[in-house]
């Protein structure tokens, strides 16, 4: 006489079907609710990026990144700038002669480089591979000038780490995961 | 992806005009008489899709001749080639983001919060090792993941921890897990990501203490198996679970002669050997066994899930919000002078302390809710691993542990009838 009875056995088998079932859906629900949420919405958030409009220039950026020199670098926006002799970027505040003697200047590692183009206006250009992305001349420049000293993340230094170090840092949000069209929030539009 | 076509290789700056005009304007444009022109300038965006494509490919292309080596083959060569290609690759030379370990945090994120939107790699590097892990086990930890590459490298000798240590050890990475979706899902941390201990090995440079973690843990993995991959991993918890239930999978060579050599090889104490249970357990006894731990599992959750409730107002203090709200009340209390940095930003930009309430309330709220649902996780897989830890059932035969195994064959080489097959095969050419 055979019994239709459930022998141990069998009853592993099935809670194995069982869980392997559930593992074969979880991947396929995980992967349609992630593929629905890219698809209908915008570009994907890769870069990250300062924006300019919140940045404090408290000099985290500096210190924070991964990178031995920080990945963020001040960009300088000619068209935004006043071409001004007495820099708040380029001088630290109250000097008295406005000569390159370095304690006069800002820049704490000289990247800040200027010319002459005609009285009265002077040519401000920054040495990327000096800067350390301290923020003191866009600080000065921003309390003093027309804010065209800033700071962004150099995208062909900034290693895209998953979670950014210096916007963990960052006093006022400023540094957010952007999408391609905005990997650089330049103000010289 | 999205806008895909729109990718190149730099961006002109007038293309970027997203961003409103924010510069005060104290001095005017100047004017120039001598015809200066303002120079030239743009700013190179790099094109990551095209390596993105080269990290997809090779993940894939190496998972599948792990398969093919560990399943069919059954040889450890191809997966110790696929191990130096992934650390000189994923590791040392694409620098490890985005990782399919850090992957899990992301992918948490876009599904909780619909204002993230996840790259496409990332899911990919996320999705796709579980997918193998699926079908053929944990081939993706066998040497397709640079850290459990780096680790299976330097590995010589291994000294089997006891299974006390292993199980209370193995606990860890499941809590981590689930404290890194905790964390993703409040938006305050990526806590597998800051604390990742190669990556700063990969990129030579970084956090002085996780790298000194890191080189503790490779020093630990010349004399034991994988100490990153069993003891913290939480992606390795992950595949573990899917890689208990795979379709196809590693097995024991089918004519085993038990002779023992598998076991003593197996750097992950993935081999369990024949057991017998000498204990004979009367069935009313087993039934009785079963109903405790039908009681024990749940009262296991609510401890975990009270225990973390009451830490949560700690738990909370990860995020920026909650450390910048505190910091606004101790100023209130106490004003300095000179305010912290973050209290004079948030004052700055206009912040009033009431908005700032009701948003830690909020994100408090959340820690609430999510923190107890960590705590009954925690509660569940404490349980299931003692109860695991208290069945103790004859096995006749060599077998696998499929969700310990990491498919990196090395078994196979001191398998004498597995040698014995590979020498007939030969001999059949």
């Amino acid at each position: 006489m055979k019994k239709n009875t459930t022998t141990p056995i069998s009853r592993k088998r099935f809670l194995h079907l069982c869980s392997r079932i559930t593992a074969g859906a979880a991947i396929v629900a995980v992967s349609g609710a992630a593929v629905r949420r890219m698809t209908q919405q915008r570009d994907a958030d890769y870069f990250w990026q300062i924006d300019p409009s919140k940045c404090t220039f408290c000099g985290r950026c500096e210190k924070e990144c991964v990178l031995a020199v920080s990945a963020v670098k001040c960009i300088h926006a000619n068209r935004v700038c006043g071409y001004c002799d007495l820099c708040g970027g380029y001088y630290r505040a109250n000097v008295k002669d406005l000569n390159t003697a370095a304690e006069n200047l800002m820049c704490p590692t000289g990247a800040i480089r200027r010319e002459y183009v005609e009285d009265p206006y002077f040519e401000y250009t920054i040495d990327e591979s000096l800067c350390n992305g301290c923020g003191k001349c866009a600080k000065g420049c921003n309390s003093f000038g027309n804010g065209s000293l800033y700071l962004q993340v150099k995208q062909e230094l900034c290693k895209n780490c998953n979670e950014c170090k210096i916007s963990k840092a960052c006093p006022s949000g400023a540094i957010q995961r952007a999408p391609f069209g905005r990997a650089y929030m330049l103000k010289d539009v | 992806m999205n806008g895909t076509k729109k990718r190149m290789i730099s961006l002109l700056l007038p293309a970027l005009s997203a961003l409103p005009a924010v510069a005060q304007n104290r001095f005017p444009k100047p004017d120039f008489e001598s015809g200066y022109q303002y120079p030239a300038f743009t700013y190179a965006v790099p094109d990551e899709t095209w390596w993105n494509t080269v990290d997809i490919i090779l993940l894939v292309a190496m998972m599948s001749v792990v398969a093919l080596a560990v399943i069919r083959q059954r040889k450890r060569r191809p997966v110790f080639i696929v191990s130096i290609i992934s650390v000189l690759y994923f590791g040392f030379f694409r620098n490890g983001c985005v990782c399919s370990i850090g992957a899990i945090q992301n992918v948490i994120l876009s599904l909780t919060d619909s204002s993230y939107v996840m790259p496409l790699a990332a899911f990919l590097m996320f999705i796709l090792p579980v997918i193998f892990t699926f079908l053929f086990g944990r081939i993706f930890c066998a040497g397709v993941c640079p850290f459990g590459a780096l680790q299976e490298l330097v590995n010589i000798k291994n000294f089997r921890l006891s299974k006390a240590v292993s199980a209370v050890l193995g606990v860890i990475p499941w809590i981590y897990l689930l404290f890194a979706v905790l964390y993703a899902v409040t938006r305050s941390s990526f806590i597998i990501c800051r604390f990742d201990p190669f990556i700063g090995i990969f990129r030579m440079g970084g956090d002085i203490g996780m790298i000194a973690f890191g080189g503790l843990l490779l020093i630990a993995s010349v004399f034991t198996g994988r100490p990153f991959c069993r003891f913290l991993c939480p992606y390795g918890a992950l595949l573990s679970l899917f890689s208990r239930y795979s379709i196809r999978r590693i097995s024991i060579t089918p004519s085993c002669i038990n002779c023992d050599l598998c076991h003593n090889a197996c750097p992950v104490a993935a081999i369990r050997p024949p057991y017998e249970n000498r204990v004979k357990e009367s069935r009313m006894e087993g039934v009785k066994r079963l109903l405790a731990y039908f009681v024990f599992l749940p009262v296991m959750m609510f401890a975990g899930a009270y225990m973390m409730r009451t830490a949560s107002d700690a738990l909370s203090t990860a995020n920026r919000d909650i450390r910048l709200y505190e910091q606004v009340v101790r100023n209130e209390i106490n004003p300095r002078d000179i305010q912290p940095v973050d209290v004079e930003v948030f004052f700055s930009q206009g912040g009033t302390i009431d908005e700032l309430e009701s948003r830690v309330a909020k994100i408090g709220a959340g820690f609430k809710t999510y923190s107890t649902a960590t705590g009954a996780l925690i509660g569940l897989v404490v349980a299931i691993t003692l109860i695991n830890l208290s069945l103790k059932r004859t096995r006749k035969t060599y077998g696998i542990d499929h969700a310990a195994c990491v498919a990196c064959g090395r078994c196979f080489g001191y398998c004498p009838q597995n040698i014995k097959h590979k020498h007939a095969d030969e001999n059949c050419r």
